[in-house]
């Protein structure tokens, strides 16, 4: 049941970024949300992070989404679950799924955008499943232009 | 007058021959070519930062001038430039972009010198030395690296290959009339200072640098307000200056971090861009944590302000890269203040003084492509 | 006589010369840049169908072989089309591919311009007072459009032919289907790459013969009227026509025939008309709905096609199913009869892209009838005329 409930949370908050829906998205996360995006650069031999947010800061810059200049067309993930690990002594459940993200524009055409691994931790609590952490950790590590939302 | 036919539209613009850029500069081959031979092979370009190449023995490759290109650092302070191709195939020697070098036997070496921790590397011999090359044009970040204990590393990189001309994007950086594009420029920057209160200055070999803006980032409601003790020493936390080095590399400063880009040609509509965040070496695991965030603000891929910058370089080229468009104006005239397109001219007048042709009509001096001109409306 | 060796090979057919085409018109890279300057930037492109911009201020953006174009309706309820380009620093201004909007402003230094070219705002315009240049200087650049049977056309030309002119009496045949009562509407748009030059493709919409490669057509065409009832009309700059195919629809397992209630003005459900437009336009009437096709070159071996399906205005729902249905059957990525086209135009690249398929012969003359190539010779004879290039031979040197 739990496994289930994880699997769902991970799909719903990738369909919730697809249609974006930021609303629907924020509500899929924990009050202690930490949402990063890290990538490995062999130039400099470094881990970094491209994005670092918690739920106020995600809160605010998803709502400054539409006043900006961005990318037409739209993207779409495409999520496997591959692990659920068994509850933590916190109560939050691990899970690790990978991502492939396509990019339609607004011809029609779609082509691979990006690819990487969600480690997600998620809380248990009150009968509700919340995403509290997200690693996103791509491996693709030129976006083109770049985005404004998280992937 | 509203809209114009053909042959209006075919008309250069009303305003001084150093006040608009002809189309051909960004789809001409043999443009580009010149580019290449006159400008690329003769220039200083930033190679890497010193902190790329912590100890003897590291290297990092990079492409100039359509050569594969590698520097090293030798001993201590001292770093070489070569161009890595050996063999009779003439291979590239080294296998990735950054690692431990072995041997460099074999390879071409070229001029390389650094300031500030920035290595830069030239393939003309006849070139004059790095600090002539630059001149006083990195003056404004004097107080930032002069004198300090402490030296400077990279903490971030990234690349990115646009599908433009080169000089789409990097005048994305000289131009400062686009600011209204940006909405966290107009949130937190337009309404910081006065116009007046803002300097461009143009430097020899075509060198630009621009001080005088502020930030309010309290403006934008997902940043956070930047604290004095923050900032790097030099600067206040609300700075921001940058100079836009001739042709293709940028030193950028936002008060509590550095960002230093370059543009290498890959053709003539296609570009990679590459970016790097600069932070102090050895600060404390917050204060590094505190300096990435704010770079990411602005910068990288996820930042809000760098990818609209590369849109608008691949909508200029959805124009001018076909011959739709045919000329863009760069007449603003502010005496060296507020939006000045003053960056803009100083860049094409020394791009037009290394290729012997003007900006304005770059195909009619030497009658390239004349064939397709009479082509055209 | 059997195979040939390469000499054999090399050798134009036994034809007269406008009864072959030589491989390099479709692979030689100054024919294509010939063909750029000399056809597209001179003749009338189709752009889109006027129901596509139906009120004031309606917009559809469209690229034109890499010039990218904006069609807007006035307030007068004019169409009128402007390089879709700002006149400041030459950035795209729009990107939305369709919308409704009174100003159009380039996202880059906020300009902004109306729906009739003029310029209407520069922000902080006093940056310019040392130059002068003023809002008046700097309006979009304007492309001649005119529209016929609802079909909305542009020139880069300003000096071409009028529409009118230029189309003679091409497309007379569809003028009652097409503006008959309350006239067409788009229902269907699809676009796709295709890996071969644009001449293949156009070819697909001149050659009668080809039918034998659908079975589609084996079934429902070849056998509905006799050969003879076909007429092939040849009209000036290159244009054509085709009239007196039918279609036994029934005959194709899965389809019924079609209820004459649902013709379109003028037809009958089993008619089956179809012309060209030189050089890449092809218009096809299956009794109860249409087929209009745009060829659009990206480079000499890339081809852009723009597929439309029409339907009445104001069609009831069910009317509106039915002509949907009937035209996903030939028609769209799923009908039975489009993709076997593209497919036979992506084969002609293999063999004429690189240089192993020498001429094709286009020597079928059945006194205009049948599947007489009239068609797609007389394609050509504009072609060679054009380009100064005889398409036998194109590599002889252009005419002055």
């Amino acid at each position: 049941m739990t496994e289930q409930n994880v699997r769902e949370l991970v799909y719903r908050s990738c369909l919730a970024l697809d249609r974006e829906d930021f609303d629907g998205f924020l509500a899929l996360c924990d009050p202690a949300l930490h949402y990063v995006v890290t990538a490995y650069s062999p130039e400099i031999r470094k881990e970094m992070t491209w994005m670092e947010q918690d739920l106020a800061g995600m809160k605010a810059l998803l709502a400054m989404v539409p006043q900006h200049l961005r990318r037409t067309g739209s993207l779409h993930r495409h999520v496997s679950v591959y692990q659920v690990e068994a509850p933590a002594s916190d109560g939050t459940i691990g899970a690790l799924s990978s991502f492939l993200v396509t990019h339609t524009a607004l011809d029609g055409g779609s082509r691979l955008f990006a690819v990487g691994h969600y480690h997600d931790r998620i809380a248990a609590t009150g009968g509700r499943h919340l995403l509290k952490t997200r690693r996103a950790h791509l491996e693709t590590r030129d976006l083109g232009i770049g985005l404004h939302i998280p992937i | 007058m509203t809209a114009r036919n053909a042959q209006a539209w075919a008309n250069p613009p009303r305003v001084p021959p150093s006040h608009f850029v002809s189309g051909w500069v960004y789809r001409d081959p043999a443009i580009y070519d010149a580019e290449q031979a006159k400008i690329f092979r003769r220039v200083w370009r930033f190679a890497a930062h010193e902190s790329e190449m912590p100890e003897a023995g590291a290297y990092r490759t990079f492409v100039h001038a359509c050569e594969p290109m590698m520097v090293v650092r030798e001993t201590g302070d001292r770093f070489a430039g070569f161009i890595d191709r050996a063999g009779p195939a003439g291979a590239r020697l080294l296998p990735g972009p950054a690692g431990q070098c072995r041997s460099t036997r074999g390879l071409r070496p070229c001029r390389t010198a650094a300031k500030w921790g920035f290595v830069f590397v030239t393939l003309d011999p006849e070139a004059p030395d790095l600090d002539s090359y630059l001149g006083d044009a990195l003056d404004i970040f004097r107080d930032v690296f002069e004198g300090r204990e402490f030296s400077y590393e990279v903490f971030h990189f990234h690349q990115a290959i646009v599908e433009a001309n080169w000089k789409a994007w990097q005048e994305t950086i000289l131009d400062l009339y686009h600011e209204f594009m940006h909405v966290v420029l107009r949130r937190t920057q337009m309404p910081a200072t006065a116009m007046t209160a803002r300097s461009l200055r143009q430097h020899r070999n075509g060198h630009v640098s621009i001080g005088g803006l502020r930030a309010l980032y309290g403006n934008y409601q997902a940043y956070r307000v930047r604290s004095e003790g923050e900032a790097l020493p030099g600067l206040t936390p609300d700075d921001a200056r940058f100079t836009p080095l001739f042709p293709d590399t940028t030193i950028i400063a936002r008060g509590t971090v550095l960002r230093v880009d370059t543009v290498t040609p890959l053709g003539p509509h296609r570009t990679l861009v590459e970016s790097r965040g600069l932070g102090i070496k050895g600060e404390s695991p917050a204060d590094r944590r505190m300096r990435i965030r704010h770079h990411n603000d602005y910068w990288g891929p996820l930042g809000r302000n760098v990818p609209e910058d590369a849109y608008a370089a691949e909508a200029c080229e959805r124009a001018f890269g076909r011959g739709a468009a045919l000329f863009q104006t760069i007449a603003r005239d502010e005496d060296g203040r507020g939006q000045d397109d003053c960056g803009l001219r100083a860049f094409y007048a020394e791009w037009s003084r290394r290729l012997g042709r003007p900006a304005c009509a770059p195909t009619n001096a030497d009658a390239i492509s004349r064939g397709e001109q009479e082509g055209k409306p | 006589m059997s195979a040939r060796a390469a000499e054999a090979w090399s050798k134009p057919p036994a034809v007269p010369e406008t009864h072959y085409v030589s491989g390099l018109v479709y692979s030689d890279e100054s024919v294509f840049a010939d063909e750029k300057r000399r056809i597209f930037d001179r003749t009338w492109h189709l752009a889109c169908h006027e129901s596509e911009v139906p009120e004031p201020y309606d917009f559809r953006t469209v690229d034109y072989v890499g010039t990218p174009l904006l069609v807007v309706r006035g307030a007068d309820r004019r169409i009128r089309t402007f390089f879709n380009v700002c006149p400041h620093r030459g950035a795209k201004i729009v990107h939305e591919l369709s919308g409704n909007t009174k100003r159009f402003t380039c996202f880059y230094h906020l300009w902004s311009f109306d729906a009739v070219g003029a310029c209407t705002d520069i922000p902080r315009q006093e940056g310019y007072q040392t130059v002068g240049l003023k809002k008046d200087d700097v309006g979009l650049r304007e492309v001649r459009t005119e529209i016929h049977v609802g079909l909305v056309f542009v020139n880069l030309d300003d000096q071409a032919t009028p529409l009118g002119q230029y189309l003679g009496k091409a497309l007379d045949a569809f003028e009652g289907p097409m503006t008959a009562g309350k006239g067409l509407e788009v229902f269907h748009y699809n676009r796709a790459i295709i890996q071969s030059n644009w001449k293949a493709w156009q070819e697909t919409n001149l050659d009668v013969y080809h039918e034998f490669m659908h079975v589609l057509l084996r079934r429902t065409q070849m056998t509905a009227a006799p050969l003879e009832d076909r007429k092939v009309t040849v009209h000036p700059n290159g244009h054509t026509s085709i009239a007196g195919l039918r279609a036994k629809y029934e005959y194709y397992k899965g389809m019924q025939s079609r209820d004459d209630r649902l013709a379109l003005p003028t037809l009958r459900a089993d008619d089956f008309i179809f012309g060209t437009v030189f050089p890449h336009v092809a218009v096809l009437a299956r009794g109860t709905t249409m087929r209009i096709d745009v060829v659009t070159p990206l480079d000499a071996h890339r081809t852009l096609i723009e597929w439309r399906g029409l339907g009445v205005r104001g069609d009831s729902a069910e009317d509106r199913q039915a002509r949907v249905r009937h035209h996903n059957q030939y028609w769209g990525p799923f009908g039975r009869n489009v993709p076997e086209d593209a497919y036979a135009a992506e084969a002609a690249e293999m063999g004429f892209g690189r240089g192993a398929a020498r001429f094709q012969v286009i020597a079928r003359d059945e006194g205009g009838s049948g599947q007489d190539d009239g068609m797609l010779r007389a394609f050509y004879g504009e072609w060679s005329r054009r380009t100064g290039r005889p398409a036998a031979n194109p590599s002889n040197a252009p005419m002055a």
